[in-house]
């Protein structure tokens, strides 16, 4: 139909008896525009940050196959998505003017047209969420890197994976999925994001404790230049590197050389899993004895450095120590604590606290975690706690 | 795959729209849905409070401020219409930081005043 006219647009002010003086002379008229119906267009509630990054040109993503639930993705924060409705109709309208707006233009008395381009009774809501790494590791796992030597055929498999590939596999911001590949020390080889086998990667750092022993560094000084010429003939040097920057911290002195401060903490837990690994469970006083001999000359091994490594069963006769991994264990809160519970039915909180840590939200503790998961009891005077179900 | 929301506009910056948040639902006078049709007349008081006529109605809101933006998604290419589909690619294209909440019941306005006989 034809645009209103300023004259109808008055005629209807005089019908609804409102006084013209006590209104702002610019009127819009609103119609529906001719797509507005088919549901092209949705609302996206944005979270804090989000409205600001978008103003400054940054993208978002929504990440996830069809049979995940989708997330999500700023440059570097992941959100869960989820439909919220409204009992009200929410039109969205192009080209509306605020009275600020219409006060700072001063126009004559005029009409704007304005067509509403869509309107819903829904939007998307965001919440901040973890972002879901789990997949990250298993994908690597599927062809870690054995070394040179054990390069499998080519032709046969093909699982491996760039940055781009992850991007668009792992529901997570690109810098969640940077940082992650970093904690799980996967290196680039040809382009590729590969998990270095543990065999190899214990093979490797051998070569590198062994050096250090026949050498007499200090452990915080570990020469990049030395190792490199020392053990380039054994293995790929950007693999004695991957080492070094895996187990040490690197920095540069003021010759401007290259040196690695070797993480104690690290070489033990990672000979701890060596040896753990070769039985379902160890007499904890012959593992600490065997455990201690293992490491570089130089290191002292203690069991907290096995958080989320090994659990220690203190309630055998001699105590036990066994492998449990918690990148072994479910990504999903729920299925987080049936599994803990399953292995162990009543834990103290010292014990269960590295096996929950990584599924605390942005400002939550392990406490308020174990009071909604779990149910806590004393036990010879200590608090313990078990599922909050029963576990078949 | 992972979907970007592009945004329209290209360097400059994403427009800005407004929400108008009305009870109840929209219904069309005339068969045929909504798309072309007129929805009635926005005008502002001079104190910038928003005054809605639609049909025999007045209605009287408030500008809210959203402590929550949202940003308009644009779906793209053919697809069914309907609630919003995470897995479809969609196009940022406005931001939307202001709504008009009507939420006053609607005053009718009496056309016609029958004489009295």
């Amino acid at each position: 139909g034809a645009m209103r006219s300023r004259a109808e647009v008055d005629a209807t002010l005089q019908t609804a008896k409102l006084n013209p003086a006590e209104l702002l002379p610019v009127a819009h008229c609103l119609s529906f525009a001719p797509q507005a119906g088919t549901g092209e267009c949705c609302l996206l509630q944005l979270e804090p940050g989000l409205c600001a990054e978008l103003e400054e040109g940054r993208s978002l993503v929504i990440r996830g196959e069809k049979d995940e639930q989708a997330v999500l993705c700023s440059k570097d924060k992941t959100y869960d998505m989820k439909i919220a409705d409204t009992s009200n109709m929410l039109l969205f309208i192009p080209g509306c003017k605020t009275p600020e707006q219409l006060n700072a233009d001063q126009a004559s008395c005029n009409i704007i047209h304005s067509q509403i381009a869509g309107f819903s009774n829904n939007y998307w809501e965001l919440r901040r969420c973890r972002p879901k790494l789990k997949k990250l590791r298993k994908l690597l796992m599927e062809d870690p890197y054995e070394g040179p030597e054990n390069q499998k055929d080519k032709s046969l498999t093909f699982s491996k994976y760039t940055t781009e590939d992850l991007l668009s596999l792992i529901q997570a911001s690109e810098e969640e999925i940077l940082h992650q590949l970093q904690v799980i020390d996967a290196c680039k080889i040809e382009g590729y994001w590969r998990i270095v086998e543990f065999d190899y990667e214990m093979k490797l750092l051998n070569h590198v404790t062994q050096l250090i022993d026949s050498e007499s560094w200090s452990l915080s000084k570990v020469p990049l230049c030395t190792c490199l010429e020392e053990l380039g003939s054994l293995e790929p040097k950007e693999m004695i590197e991957h080492i070094l920057l895996s187990y040490g911290r690197k920095y540069i002195d003021d010759a401007g050389e290259v040196y690695f401060e070797m993480n104690e903490d690290k070489i033990c837990r990672a000979i701890a899993q060596m040896l753990l690994q070769n039985a379902v469970k160890f007499n904890l006083s012959e593992f600490q004895e065997v455990w201690q001999q293992s490491v570089p000359e130089g290191m002292t091994t203690r069991l907290d450095q096995l958080k989320g490594l090994a659990l220690v069963d203190k309630s055998s006769r001699p105590e036990t120590i066994f492998l449990l991994k918690v990148e072994d264990l479910p990504e999903s809160n729920q299925e987080r604590f049936n599994s803990l519970f399953s292995i162990r039915e009543k834990w103290t909180e010292v014990d269960i606290t590295p096996y929950i840590q990584d599924l605390c939200a942005e400002k939550q503790t392990v406490g308020a975690l174990l009071t909604k998961y779990a149910r806590s009891s004393m036990q010879n005077g200590v608090k313990v706690y078990n599922s909050r179900r029963p576990i078949s | 795959e992972a979907r970007c929301l592009s945004r329209s506009g290209g360097a400059g910056g994403l427009a800005q729209w407004v929400l108008v948040e009305l009870q109840g639902e929209v219904e069309p006078r005339q068969s045929g849905g909504l798309g072309g049709s007129v929805l009635g007349d926005l005008h502002y008081t001079r104190q910038g409070v928003p005054v809605l006529i639609v049909g025999h109605h007045i209605l009287y809101g408030k500008v809210v401020q959203l402590e929550k933006p949202f940003a308009v998604l644009v779906k793209q290419g053919a697809g069914e219409p309907g609630p919003a589909q995470p897995h479809a690619r969609y196009t940022v294209t406005a931001l939307i930081k202001t709504k008009l909440l009507f939420k006053t019941r609607p005053k009718p306005i009496i056309t016609n005043v029958p004489k009295k006989v």
